[in-house]
């Protein structure tokens, strides 16, 4: 260990060089380290955001193949005029139950959606609905009513209510168990207008089959968020005419054939990189060609994808930096093995090994090194923070600008589910809460990260070495010492 | 101790030879002194006697094995010592260092022995301070009684030196071939010096003159 010895001592008669080497490897593994750190945080975050933000299973009416059946009969039922008939299977609970159960569903919401006459009380009007008629369609011609009824299982599950767009202003929300009772919450506007509390009674009339009148307890009184009135298109019947019910009534209402099934139901899956899994093991469970299930992680993939971009620039930040300090040290090496030519010479002339003599040089960075990792150690949470908060503004700006057109094609998705209108505007919220969550991309030194900065800048100051050492091999003593 | 057979070396071309079937002996116990005039290949001569090239033809035996077939690198570590006109030594070291670095590579058999060093070194007339500081500090003399201190650190039985005097005054000069008389006369070694120096010539035990290609002896042990 002779040549450990000879390394120290170099180091310590040369200050100057040594305080020039430890500066160049110090700031070579600072950046190395940021690159690692920011790695690091893009990752938690991932995780992070694989934890905080949901994803969902749809499970509906497979309506593709329904439209597929409908062409194809009306092809080859030739000469009968039939009207090609869409016929599409309700979702059976019993159904979804069973999907519920499996592991990594963590609760699940079925919605029914369907509409009823306001009897005794007037709904909302707005500009855009048709005048006259107080937006009352003629009883009869037609089966759709003037309030929308949407059966939950619970309003908390309902993504109107989990997103903040609907919230209970009064009373409470309806619960599971309300599912089999004539519980019904009511929009505030509509509340006020006919002057209903919480406690008072409503009456709908079915538009369809025996067209029955029923009574129901107002047991809620939530609140629109503007927006989501305002955004709502012409045609399209007030919000303030949604009434949440269980989803036993809101079947009821629209025909005993309907019993016990759903338009469709939502599962909440608690680990977001399960969904496809998840959506697998559920498939075994229904009938594909009838249904179809859906799933929805866009807000994830969006996270993971943006952190991904983040992970990408900190790993060419890793790779740069260590080809760039690579070479610096390689060249810094070569240098100081040519200055280093004459003590060569003494050692070959001594009978020392080349490969001890390589051992010394590799000893030397070795210190420089350590010492090099303890002041990245120091500054690299800075530099990190500092360069994170760099990249994670550049890559918000280019998110929010994919997301914008990222939208569309996932807000279709969801139409074909029947989910109730207004979920465009929710899942843009969404997006706004993820970005914000990104930029609080917080590095930490860890020892793990200064374990493997250690083994970055030994493969680094192995390769210079390894480069700078075809000097030492290549030497001839009798050249360096007779010269 | 040490044979030259056919030694033949050249630097460009075969017909430009510096010297050509070489055959001298030198044997353990005695000083040897190469003289000649500047360019004919003394230097040559001894960086081959120490390992540091490979002849062009012929061999160099070390007590009857080929000198290439131990390794020079080995032959380097365990059997020769080197001083040249430059010292040679680590810069970056005091003169003790210098001294345990040279008996810790050699693997001497007085390995880690610092006191044994600073003996040495003092017998040179080095004094406790003169040994600790940079050996950049001392003397050209101070330097080149270092450099033969390691000679003397060191097991190797062969000592070669280049003109060792080239760079001294005459007091310096005297002391540093005394030393070397002491070498090969207590501690047995066969040394081999390279000079310029009649002087110094003269003190060793033996005379080679390199001249028009051929060593020949001017003075011989037997003369003694
Ligand atoms: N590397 C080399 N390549 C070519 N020729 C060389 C080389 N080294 C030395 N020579 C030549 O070989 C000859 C012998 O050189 P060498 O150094 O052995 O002489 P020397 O006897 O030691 O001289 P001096 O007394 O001046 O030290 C000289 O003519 C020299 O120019
Ligand atoms: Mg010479």
């Amino acid at each position: 260990m002779n040549f450990v010895k000879r390394a120290w001592l170099n180091l310590r008669f040369k200050k100057g060089r040594t305080a020039l080497l430890i500066l160049v490897t110090s700031a070579i593994m600072l950046f190395v380290l940021a690159g690692l750190l920011i790695k690091s945080a893009a990752t938690t975050a991932t995780q992070q955001a694989k934890d905080s933000v949901g994803a969902t299973l749809t499970l509906s009416a497979n309506r593709e193949a329904a439209f597929k059946k409908m062409r194809s009969s009306t092809s080859t039922t030739s000469g009968k005029p039939t009207m090609p008939k869409l016929t599409t299977s309700p979702v059976k609970l019993s159904t979804a139950k069973k999907i519920a159960a499996l592991s990594g569903v963590s609760s699940y919401s079925a919605t029914v959606s369907t509409s009823a006459n306001a009897k005794g009380f007037d709904a909302i009007e707005t500009s855009s609905s048709s005048s006259g008629f107080g937006g009352k369609m003629p009883g009869g011609s037609t089966s759709s009513g003037d309030i929308t009824v949407s059966g939950v299982t619970s309003t908390a599950s309902n993504s109107n209510f989990s997103n903040d767009t609907y919230t209970i202003t009064s009373g409470r929300g309806l619960k599971a168990s309300d599912a089999d009772t004539k519980n019904v919450v009511i929009e505030t506007n509509l509340a006020k207008s006919n002057s209903l509390k919480v406690g008072s009674t409503i009456k709908l009339k079915a538009t369809t089959g025996s067209k029955s009148t029923y009574t129901l307890k107002v047991v809620g009184i939530y609140k629109a968020k503007s927006s989501a009135t305002a955004s709502m298109g012409p045609g399209q019947s007030d919000p303030a005419n949604t009434v949440f019910t269980g989803t036993t009534f809101a079947n009821t209402l629209k025909g005993s054939k309907y019993a016990g099934t759903a338009d469709s139901v939502t599962f909440n899956v608690s680990t977001p990189s399960k969904v496809a899994s998840v959506k697998a093991q559920a498939k075994k469970l229904i009938n594909t060609s009838k249904y179809s299930i859906n799933s929805d992680d866009a807000s994830y993939q969006m996270v993971k994808a943006s952190m991904k971009s983040v992970t990408g620039f900190a790993n060419k930040i890793v790779w740069l930096v260590v080809i760039a300090g690579t070479i610096i040290l390689a060249l810094i090496v070569i240098l100081m093995i040519r200055e280093r030519r004459y003590e060569i010479g003494v050692l070959l002339s001594l009978g020392e090994s080349r490969m001890k003599i390589i051992a010394q040089f590799f000893v030397e960075l070795l210190v420089v090194l350590v010492i090099g990792v303890g002041v990245a150690g120091v500054g690299g949470k800075f530099v990190g923070d500092k360069l994170a908060q760099q990249i994670v503004s550049t890559q918000t700006t280019t998110t929010s600008t994919t997301n914008q057109m990222g939208g569309m094609p996932g807000g279709s998705g969801n139409a074909q589910g029947g989910a109730p209108s207004g979920q465009m505007g929710n899942r843009a919220n969404a997006m706004a809460t993820q970005k914000q969550k990104q930029t609080k991309l917080s590095t930490q030194v860890t020892p793990q990260a200064i374990l493997l900065l250690i083994a970055v800048g030994l493969v680094i100051i192995f390769i210079a070495i390894l480069v700078g050492a075809g000097g030492i091999l290549r030497l001839q003593p009798k050249k360096v010492l007779i010269g | 101790m040490l044979t030259t057979e056919k030694l033949t070396y050249w630097y460009t071309s075969a017909d430009q030879s510096l010297f050509k079937d070489v055959d001298l002996e030198f044997s353990a116990g005695h000083s040897y002194a190469i003289v000649g005039q500047s360019g004919s290949g003394k230097t040559t001569m001894v960086s081959l006697l120490a390992g540091l090239d490979k002849p062009r033809g012929g061999k160099i035996k070390f007590n009857g094995a080929d000198i290439a077939g131990i390794g020079l690198s080995n032959y380097r570590k365990n059997d020769v010592a080197i001083v040249f006109q430059a010292y040679n030594l680590f810069t970056y070291m005091s003169a003790l260092e210098n001294l345990m670095s040279a008996m810790a590579i050699t693997e001497s058999k007085h390995k880690g022995d610092k006191a044994f060093a600073k003996q040495m070194l003092a017998k040179l007339g080095l004094s406790e301070e003169q040994m600790t500081k940079n050996v950049q500090k001392l003397s050209g003399g101070q330097q080149q009684r270092v450099a033969i201190a390691r000679t003397m650190v060191c097991d190797a039985p062969l000592v070669v030196a280049d003109e060792p005097t080239g760079n001294l005054d005459e007091e310096n000069t005297d002391a540093v071939i005394n030393l070397f008389q002491e070498i090969a006369r207590d501690l047995g070694k066969c040394v081999i010096i390279v000079t310029h120096e009649p002087d110094v010539a003269n003190r060793c035990d033996a005379v080679i003159r390199l001249a028009h290609k051929q060593f020949t002896w001017e003075k011989t042990i037997a003369e003694n």
